[in-house]
């Protein structure tokens, strides 16, 4: 392989892993907040890609979309998490099903909606990002390069609020002892249902940057978590960091594997995940849950 | 109990009974459930002579086993549409049989699933013909059971080469003299275009990539056969799994490689997912050439990546801009009917009722005789949308022409326009 194919390669594979980071970082910040499994996650992200056409069409701005499909899926997290989970709080098996309710009945619905239906389709990406440019004397498409540093912006910004900001550190604190949490006089319901409606709206937001990509189509929703949850689990459960470690390994581990052994290249990305359960349970970033 | 008491008299002086006791009620269902078994109650071994009056002009019961959810939903909707367009076309008649209503299930394409539905259309329904099935793993698990229930099944769709072959053991599946197919095998779609390009076009080289399945693989090895026939060689071969979320890394290799010309077999998202990034990495700039199997630009595909296809050449059976007066009178009644384009499964489905309804007319709808019934298939032959259409006897399998098609811009769409055709494409399974 020359160094020049190298390097275009590990360009593709940095750009699918920067997808698989905005993939996964909803699904990462429930899991790691309220100790749920949100199976509805890929439903969330096939909802928000699907919206995504329809603002497209109507408005013909990608960027409307960029905007208001986080706002939308975000309400319906808003919705979601007090009338479902609440009532189920501590009992996490139940709310995992109670996800995979949702997942099911906002799949369904997106079926029968006509103007989405069961057919294959695609969102264009917007024209001043639709072309390519030469890199290395080589086409290379501009989306990708914007779904890099928009990986990396997302990554960047989360960690800063994580870190820095007032509800970073109350969702810290939440995911250590959310009991002494409510104890010390913080609204815990209220922190829930805030943190369940951002991963929501991350989601959402996966859906658009994703969708011009991968494409729309019936099983999206299934792809999509079944790749989130890989990332999650090699990176380490519940946090901000075992995503984008995950991501960073997943992406160009998968792309190099299609190219190095193409015959493995569905199983090559579940072989790490596999590998990384063996030797750390817990992910590479994971901490060790207490269980009391 | 008071109060219906006093409403069942005032029924009973305006002459009605208003509520049925608990035993009229047991009386008069198990009556009717005991009514609703009677047909069906009676011995299905009976001699075929003494069932034959009954056939002829009894209603035609056909059951359609098609995929209604998960990926190859859409397809499934389509062939149920052109189905039902079908039978209404022709008066809900076909001969001296009323056709109602066909019986749907969803293959959910599974072939446990597929399995479990075949099943009930042999035991439950009692269907007269069994049609559809989109994927052809689905169509080899239910070859034994059709071929033992004596059911006289036609394939609309899938194209694995075994269904209408002989082979050693019946591995991976055979044909059978009750199995009809109405759409294609891979071989004919993938290695008549092979021969073509090399003694046609003088592609002396050519690379392939193509969709790591059953269908893909065979596709790959009956292009493969048909280049090296026409004096061509393949160089070298890529396969992406079935539902690859991402095209970039496999395009980035093609153009690493320097064959210029590139066979592939995809169809639907794989189909866009390799379209779109071989525009943006500059595919055709850089001089290579799309080649295909006719799925990779069919509608589906077509509508979404538009003019982003342009150049691709591909070999199918049918095109929506096909010249003939039956293609113009079917996609003129599609359209009417559900304002949308046909699409090539469309047209499959189409056929496979229209040789059920050709042999019924020869039978004058005596369907009781399964032996002269596939005869009368057999020797069924028609102008289809797709040009002449008649069945293999040998092997059940459609003997078609093949059209070799360009995509272009037409009017402002991008739409595949046919440039040549390889006449009378005949399976050379045996």
């Amino acid at each position: 392989m020359s160094p020049e194919l190298a390097f275009l390669q590990a360009l593709n594979g940095i750009s699918f892993g920067a997808l698989l980071f905005i993939l996964a970082a909803g699904l990462s910040l429930i899991f790691g907040m309220m100790d749920v499994v949100n199976l509805a996650h890929g439903a969330f992200y096939m909802l928000g890609a699907y919206i995504a056409l329809s603002v497209v069409r109507t408005t013909g701005s990608f960027w409307v979309a960029l905007v208001a499909v986080p706002l939308a899926l975000g309400a319906l997290g808003l919705v979601v998490e007090p009338l479902l989970l609440r009532r189920l709080r501590g009992r996490h098996l139940d709310q995992v099903l109670i996800t995979v309710g949702v997942a099911l009945v906002i799949t369904d619905l997106i079926r029968l909606k006509p103007d989405w239906g069961a057919e294959v389709r695609t969102l264009p990406p917007p024209d001043a990002l639709a072309g390519s440019i030469a890199i290395l004397g080589n086409d290379y498409p501009v989306y990708r390069l914007f779904v890099i540093a928009f990986g990396v912006t997302l990554a960047l910004s989360l960690a800063a609020l994580h870190r820095r900001s007032r509800a970073g550190a109350l969702i810290r604190a939440g995911v250590d002892d959310a009991q002494m949490l409510s104890a010390l006089g913080v609204d815990t319901d209220r922190l829930f249902a805030v943190t369940y409606a951002i991963g929501a709206a991350l989601a959402g937001l996966a859906g658009v940057v994703a969708a011009p990509v991968l494409g729309l189509q019936p099983g999206m929703d299934v792809e999509a978590l079944v790749l989130s949850l890989i990332v999650v689990v090699v990176g380490g459960l519940g946090t901000l960091g075992g995503a984008q470690v995950g991501a960073a390994l997943v992406g160009p581990a998968d792309t190099f594997g299609k190219v190095f052994v193409p015959q493995f290249a569905l199983f090559f990305i579940f072989a790490i995940m596999a590998l990384v359960l063996l030797l750390r349970p817990s992910g590479l970033l994971g901490r060790i849950r207490v269980i009391r | 109990m008071s109060r219906s008491t006093t409403t069942n008299e005032l029924a009973k002086r305006r002459g009605y009974t208003y509520r049925l006791t608990r035993r009229q009620f047991l009386i008069a269902s198990s009556a009717a459930a005991l009514a609703a078994c009677g047909p069906a109650a009676t011995p299905s071994g009976a001699p075929a002579t003494a069932s034959a009056a009954a056939t002829a002009g009894k209603p035609l019961k056909l059951g359609i086993l098609l995929p209604f959810t998960k990926v190859y939903a859409e397809l499934g909707n389509s062939m149920k549409r052109s189905a039902d367009l079908y039978i209404k076309s022709k008066g809900g008649k076909f001969a001296n049989r009323t056709v109602p209503a066909p019986i749907y299930e969803d293959e959910a394409n599974d072939p446990q699933v597929g399995l479990q539905k075949t099943q009930k259309f042999i035991d439950q329904d009692q269907v007269d013909v069994m049609l559809g099935i989109v994927a052809t793993p689905i169509a080899y698990a239910i070859r034994n059971v059709v071929d033992s229930a004596k059911l006289i099944f036609i394939e609309t769709n899938a194209g694995g080469n075994a269904l209408t072959r002989a082979t050693t053991d019946c591995k991976p599946a055979c044909k059978s003299k009750y199995i009809f197919r109405s759409s294609f095998t891979s071989w004919q779609i993938s290695n008549p275009i092979g021969e073509y390009m090399a003694s046609k076009k003088g592609v002396k080289e050519a690379f392939t990539f193509v969709s790591d399945y059953g269908f893909g693989t065979e596709s790959q090895a009956d292009f493969t056969a048909g280049l090296t026939k026409g004096g061509g060689k393949v160089t070298g071969t890529l396969k992406a799994p079935l539902g690859n979320n991402d095209f970039l890394p496999f395009v980035t290799q093609l153009k690493a490689q320097p064959t210029k010309d590139i066979y592939s077999f995809f169809s639907g998202t794989d189909a866009i997912g390799y379209i779109k990034a071989w525009n943006q990495l500059g595919m055709s700039a850089a001089g290579y050439k799309m080649n295909g199997a006719g799925f990779l630009t069919e509608q589906d595909v077509l509508k979404e990546v538009k003019e982003q296809a342009v150049g691709a050449i591909t070999s199918l059976f049918w095109a929506v801009t096909l010249d003939n007066p039956e293609n113009k009178a079917f996609t003129d009644l599609y359209q009417k009917e559900y304002n949308l384009l046909p699409d090539v499964f469309a047209v499959q489905q189409w056929d496979g009722m229209r040789a059920v309804d050709e042999a019924l007319q020869k039978l004058g709808g005596d369907t009781s005789d399964k032996d002269r019934f596939i005869r009368a298939l057999e020797d069924t032959s028609f102008k289809s949308p797709r040009g002449d259409f008649a069945f293999d006897k040998d092997t059940h399998n459609p003997i078609q022409d093949m059209y070799i098609r360009e995509v272009k811009v037409v009017g402002g769409q991008a739409v595949n326009v046919i440039s040549d055709k390889i006449a009378r494409v005949q399976d050379p399974g045996k």
